[in-house]
């Protein structure tokens, strides 16, 4: 044992102190995996480059054994026999263990177990484990051997392609259960974010392991499992575990979701948050809040000159439109886009209906500020504009709002910086912008003070930002007045 | 035929009766001050006669457009009558976010559709015949006074107007400044401009005016050659109101 640390220790020391003629002479080892099984081997949408929970596994292995990793993506049907004629050393592609296969190849220590569970929709309380799945319904695929697990336990089975079909399902209540692999659920989990549903019990004599398939005796095994060893030790599987189901599938009892909570540091969850957030952010608030903004001002100038208006109705309907937007909640106004309107045959998604909300919500408070804005541009200027040809029209672009819009930029600011604060009601139309997000993970990790208190610093850079935009405009616009 | 002929206007303002009934002509090239005491209607009278109000009865002619409004003109018919004139205001009313130039060509570029290169050239001639043709970018804001009614002046040329029309021109303005205004509207005058001009500058209306309209109440009281009305008003009303303007002098 111990002259097998010192070989190791050599191995990763060599290419320290090898030149590098000899540094060629780390073993190349060529490691077949499909390239095509998210989440354990695929390619990053992104970056086109191969990933995935195995392939990270054993590069994490490569590197404490001294490997030169040479990927091999393979085709599943084809994997086992390119390992046995030699064009591949090892297979890095969830091998279930089995009697059969440890007959025939070297298997390394199992580096990911599976197990059936029983998920739930959250929070429902009949449901507790196997048992209590009797006579209520389960979503299954109906091949897989899990529907026959749900069947012997006295669930009728509700057919369904895949695990996200089967999580909507139960989530909107139409299911009362899924039996199924527990990566499978937490791949799901983890790469969608749902909070709907949740695991709460295990199908305990339904425990798999995938390990790493090596040729029989060939050296490098034991190379690998001494590897396994140190690298479950040093926490680096779980680590790379977490990444990709945000659960521990490296150990026999892992998988629980939230034990694995608790134990990260506050700097580690709103440091892993900060970028999600910032993503959020640019995508979905600062988007919305433009966009918002520049329809909203659009509507408001409208309103302002109907307000103005000498013709009745036109006044009167600007009138009670101001009226209605300031004297009811934003946030009833969002609810009545997105969850009443439906009801008439007008279905928004989120960012539409948080759009729609939003611009009305600000054209009702601009108009205002608009209106009085225009009212308060010298009687004279109108009076200069009509006496040199202008038409009311003309008179207005190019004589009255650029005065107006002066005397207007300081209201319109506030309105501006309530909106960008105001966006955080998205999250109530299923929006996920910035504060969303942070309120999900503040949800998983109980962090709620740092994570909100880093949500509001979000804010208060983007506020102070605008408020220097503002100072800006105002300058820009009042260069012909002389102070 | 006469280049303006104002018959029968009546203007109300809400109960208050402000015309009753003004009847006056113009000649080309003439200069016509209308003169009475605040209240009088004179100002008015000037703002019917480019639709700045609408009068409720009469009519209004301006060279060939006429105008009748005893029933409610168009906003074309407006559009017309307006076209004819241009309009120096007592507070001048120049754009404050427009520079001299962009002031003076508004009016041509814009309503009239003139060539831009053509109207910054009269633009040019025109400041310069107002004196201030080393302001072109300044903003009305960097202007005394006295060169901000000069600007408005050159505004209303710049329109080519039949006729000049001024809402009492110096009366906002600094004592020490009024001479070098009414300095350029004789200049006016004496180019052969037809002008109507609303003014409390008696002397100066006694050199420059053709005629001399004194308006009370609403009415036209006393009209004739300014030599006349303001050397030897025959109306006590007219007389009343000279003495005391002159007094204060």
């Amino acid at each position: 044992m111990r002259s097998l640390v010192l070989l190791l220790q050599l191995f990763l020391l060599a290419p320290l102190l090898a030149s590098p003629a000899q540094a060629a002479e780390q073993p190349v080892v060529r490691v077949g995996t499909e390239g095509t099984y998210p989440p354990f081997s695929f390619h990053d949408s992104k970056t086109g480059q191969l990933t995935g929970y195995d392939v990270d596994v054993i590069k994490a292995i490569g590197q404490k054994a001294g490997w030169r990793l040479e990927f091999v993506e393979t085709q599943w049907d084809a994997i086992f026999p390119a390992l046995e004629s030699k064009r591949l050393d090892v297979i890095a592609n969830q091998v279930a263990i089995t009697d059969a296969r440890k007959a025939k190849y070297g298997l390394s220590a199992t580096y990911t177990y599976s197990r059936g569970v029983v998920v739930r929709r959250k929070g429902d309380e009949r449901i507790k484990s196997l048992a209590d799945i009797k006579g209520k319904t389960t979503a299954q695929s109906s091949t897989s051997s899990w529907a026959k697990v749900a069947r012997d336990a006295g669930a009728n089975i509700e057919a369904v392609e895949g695990v996200t079909q089967a999580a909507a399902l139960l989530a909107e209540g139409r299911v009362d259960a899924i039996v199924n692999d527990n990566i499978a659920i937490l791949d799901y989990l983890s790469s969608t974010g749902s909070d709907k549903v949740e695991i709460v019990g295990t199908v305990d004599d339904k425990i798999g392991e995938q390990a790493l398939a090596f040729r029989k005796d060939d050296p490098l095994l034991a190379q690998a499992n001494q590897a396994i060893t140190e690298l479950k030790a040093d926490g680096t599987l779980r680590g790379i575990s977490e990444r990709y189901f945000k659960a521990d599938v490296s150990v026999p009892d892992g998988g629980d979701v939230s034990s694995q909570r608790g134990h990260r540091s506050i700097w580690a969850i709103v440091g892993e948050t900060a970028w999600p957030m910032f993503l959020a952010l640019l995508k979905v608030t600062i988007p919305l809040t433009a966009l918002s903004f520049a329809i909203g001002l659009l509507l408001a100038l409208f309103v302002a000159l109907a307000r103005i208006s000498p013709v009745r109705a036109l006044s009167g309907l600007a009138r009670a439109f101001i009226s209605i937007i300031r004297g009811t909640p934003l946030l009833l106004q969002l609810f009545i886009v997105f969850y009443g309107l439906p009801q008439i045959g007008l279905k928004f998604d989120s960012f539409t209906a948080a759009t729609i909300a939003f611009s009305l919500n600000v054209a009702g408070y601009a108009a205002e500020v608009i209106r009085s804005a225009i009212l308060a541009v010298p009687r004279g200027q109108f009076e200069a504009a009509a006496t040199v040809g202008l038409s009311p029209a003309q008179a207005y672009r190019r004589i009255i709002l650029p005065q107006a819009g002066r005397i207007a930029v300081p209201p319109l600011s506030n309105t501006l910086l309530s909106l960008v604060k105001d966006t955080s009601l998205g999250s109530v139309v299923l929006l996920t912008e910035m504060f969303r997000v942070s309120q999900l993970a503040a949800a998983e990790s109980n962090e709620f003070l740092a994570l909100y208190s880093f949500a509001g610093l979000y804010y208060w850079l983007i506020c102070v930002g605008l408020s220097a935009i503002q100072k800006r405009t105002e300058a820009r616009l009042s260069r012909y007045v002389i102070a | 035929m006469t280049r303006i002929e104002v018959t029968g206007l009546y203007k109300a303002f809400g109960l208050q009766q402000v015309l009753r009934g003004v009847d006056f002509e113009a000649a080309q090239g003439t200069c016509t001050a209308l003169l009475g005491p605040s209240g009088s209607g004179k100002t008015t009278v000037l703002r019917s006669l480019n639709t700045l109000e609408i009068p409720d009865q009469g009519v209004v002619r301006i060279e060939d457009v006429s105008v009748d409004f005893t029933t409610m003109p168009s906003r074309k018919e407006r559009d017309r009558l307006r076209a004819q004139s241009a309009m120096v205001f007592q507070a001048h009313n120049l754009f404050p976010h427009r520079t001299v130039l962009e002031n003076i060509i508004e009016g041509p570029v814009i309503a009239q559709k003139r060539p831009r290169e053509e109207a910054v050239a009269d633009a040019k001639v025109l400041l310069e015949q107002v004196g201030i043709s080393d302001k072109l970018d300044a903003y009305p804001a960097q202007l005394s006074g006295g060169q901000q009614q000069r600007v408005g002046i050159a505004r209303a040329l710049a329109l080519k107007p039949r006729v000049v029309l001024f809402d009492e021109p110096t009366s906002a303005l600094d004592p020490e400044l009024v001479g070098e205004v009414l300095a350029v509207i004789r200049d006016l005058a004496g180019q052969g401009w037809t002008m109507v001009i609303v003014t409390h500058e008696v002397r100066f209306a006694q050199q420059v005016a053709d005629q001399v309209l004194f308006l009370d109440g609403g009415v036209i009281v006393e009209r004739g050659p300014s030599a006349q009305v303001i050397g030897d008003p025959q109306e006590a009303r007219t007389r009343q109101f000279l003495a005391r303007i002159l007094d204060q002098v």
